[in-house]
């Protein structure tokens, strides 16, 4: 057998893009699976670039302490529309595959401006899938990877953003013609789309659709409320030690001896200003009661009734002026976030409390046992637990 | 129209070179972490899901003779994404062995749940469906699709 014969035989088992017939995988579908995709991806991208501040310590703009369930609502549309797109990527790309295969042009200018539009593209759809993917196992509180995931899917997102914005100016002449047009016209298509699908191209696009609002019809409960029973797939069902789920419990973090132990105190500080305090003493303190929501990363969240002493108050003790950020320091020997700041706005809330129990009852250990942070619109994380100092900033 | 598209072009290079910037940034570990997972993704579904399902929707056309019906494919679709992205969850990927709190629901009977209703809902518009058409045959021949 010949060099040739062999090189026509091996490519006559890749398919091309025209062994494709469907006519469902044509860009009329693409486009509008496109359109609802790229709005998920906005909303993704806005969520979490709002995510983002509410972690940084001093962000572009102040992350505001109101309303106190922000940052709940936000990170809820951010994990519900990556949840979302995730049926919308796969009936996109299903759509879309013929193109992987379609032959390469034969002459250079040609050439060089093809391989371009498939470098954007392959940026685009590897970027795509590593931030649904990364965000739906985060989500499920699984972690299988060595890179930062916070920091990278940060990154990834403006990646992600930029190659959906070139691709929708490649694509865009092809966009306008198709949305133009009825759906199940030929504008586009290819000539090799004969033949006769089961479905109409209306009727794909809708079953997207609906997979897309069931898909976060089964995770939403795992931040709204009425949907909890109905939330067949939501990695936590709201129920929790205290009444309230837990992240990172008491014996992951390292604190069980210190944390139970009779010598443990506060200790709270401004400049050469200290005082320490037991918990008993904490508890002789006026003590105040705020409804506030934990809400995390992650995107599950839900309200408990706190009891504690307000943060405001205490920095009074130590003649902490108005306006200072507070380094909080948690008796945790493991895990991120041991040591967190906590901005002037939230430490000068009212509703800003050093939380010593919980529904009713004493502050369960999980929960930070002998004391915790419990601030208004603030990531979960950052709510440290097992507190044990309190430095105003200078 | 084309400077619109030039200048979306240039924002959204701009855009990801600032991603870019970000991600290099994070060190050459974490680089290579990425990367592995930027590939590894597109690779199993370019190389794994997309060539799976054209085999699994070939062999079910193989078996069932004639176009499937509207309910099954939509059924089939909410189904097949509904379970994949729900996975890392049902099979309990991320519990940690000291937190109850965690993956807490019995997700074997929700998937169990899931499937049964979408069969049923399947079964029930598809008996309609075909209930319709026969009607409707009688006056012209409509079918939906």
């Amino acid at each position: 057998m010949g060099l040739t014969e062999l090189r026509t035989r091996a490519e006559a088992l890749v398919p091309t893009e025209d062994d494709f017939t469907s006519r469902l995988r044509s860009p009329a579908v693409a486009a509008r699976v496109g359109v609802w995709l790229g709005t998920c991806f906005g909303i993704c991208f806005i969520t979490g670039l709002i995510s983002h501040e509410a972690y940084v310590t001093h962000p572009f703009i102040a992350f505001p302490t109101r309303p106190v369930d922000l940052y709940r609502v936000t990170q809820g549309l951010h994990v519900f529309s990556g949840t979302a797109a995730i049926p919308l990527l796969l009936v996109k790309l299903w759509a879309v595959f013929p193109k992987l295969l379609a032959k390469p042009p034969k002459t250079l200018p040609h050439l060089l401006v093809e391989a371009l539009e498939r470098s954007s593209i392959a940026v685009l759809v590897a970027a795509s899938i590593f931030q649904l993917a990364s965000g739906l196992f985060n989500a499920a509180q699984w972690y299988p990877w060595h890179f930062h995931f916070r920091a990278t899917h940060y990154a990834m997102a403006w990646i992600a953003i930029g190659s959906l914005v070139v691709h929708i100016a490649v694509k865009l002449p092809i966009i306008r013609d198709v949305l133009g047009a009825d759906i199940e016209s030929g504008v586009h298509d290819r000539p090799s789309m004969a033949g006769r699908p089961p479905i109409s191209r209306r009727n794909l696009v809708r079953g997207a659709l609906t997979a897309s609002g069931i898909a976060v019809l089964t995770q939403a409960g795992s931040t709204v409320p009425f949907l909890r029973k109905v939330s067949v797939f939501s990695p936590r069902s709201g129920n929790g030690v205290g009444g309230l789920p837990v992240n990172r419990t008491a014996r992951g973090a390292g604190v069980i001896p210190t944390a139970l132990s009779p010598d443990y105190r506060l200790t709270l500080s401004y400049g050469s200003t200290q005082k320490t305090f037991s918990r008993t003493d904490l508890e002789q303190l006026r003590q105040r009661t705020h409804d506030l929501p934990i809400a995390c990363v992650e995107g599950w969240s839900k309200s408990g009734t706190w009891t504690g002493v307000r943060l405001r108050d205490l920095l009074d003790l130590v003649g902490a002026p108005r306006g200072k950020d507070v380094k909080v320091t948690s008796l945790q020997t493991r895990g991120a976030f041991g040591v967190t700041m906590l901005p002037s706005q939230f430490a000068d809330d009212p509703l800003t409390l050093l939380a010593l129990g919980l529904n009713g009852e004493t502050l369960p250990l999980d929960h930070g046992y002998p004391a915790r942070l419990i601030a208004p619109d603030r990531p979960g994380v950052l709510q440290t637990k097992w507190i044990t100092k309190l430095e105003v900033v200078a | 129209m084309t400077a619109i598209r030039g200048f979306l072009i240039a924002l959204g290079v701009g855009i990801a070179l600032w991603g870019l910037h970000v991600l290099l940034g994070l060190g050459r570990d974490n680089l290579i972490a990425t990367l592995t997972w930027l590939v590894g993704g597109v690779f199993l579904h370019d190389g794994v899901l997309a060539p799976a399902t054209i085999v699994v929707f070939f062999a079910i056309t193989r078996v069932v003779r004639g176009p499937l019906p509207l309910p099954v494919i939509i059924g089939g679709l909410v189904l097949g994404t509904v379970t994949l992205l729900a996975s890392p969850t049902i099979l309990r990927l991320g519990r940690i062995k000291d937190n109850s709190s965690l993956v807490d629901r019995n997700y074997t009977v929700g998937w169990l749940v899931f499937a049964g209703l979408t069969l049923l809902i399947v079964t029930a518009a598809t008996l309609l469906g075909h209930r319709r058409s026969k009607g409707g045959a009688r006056g012209a021949s409509t079918g939906r699709r």
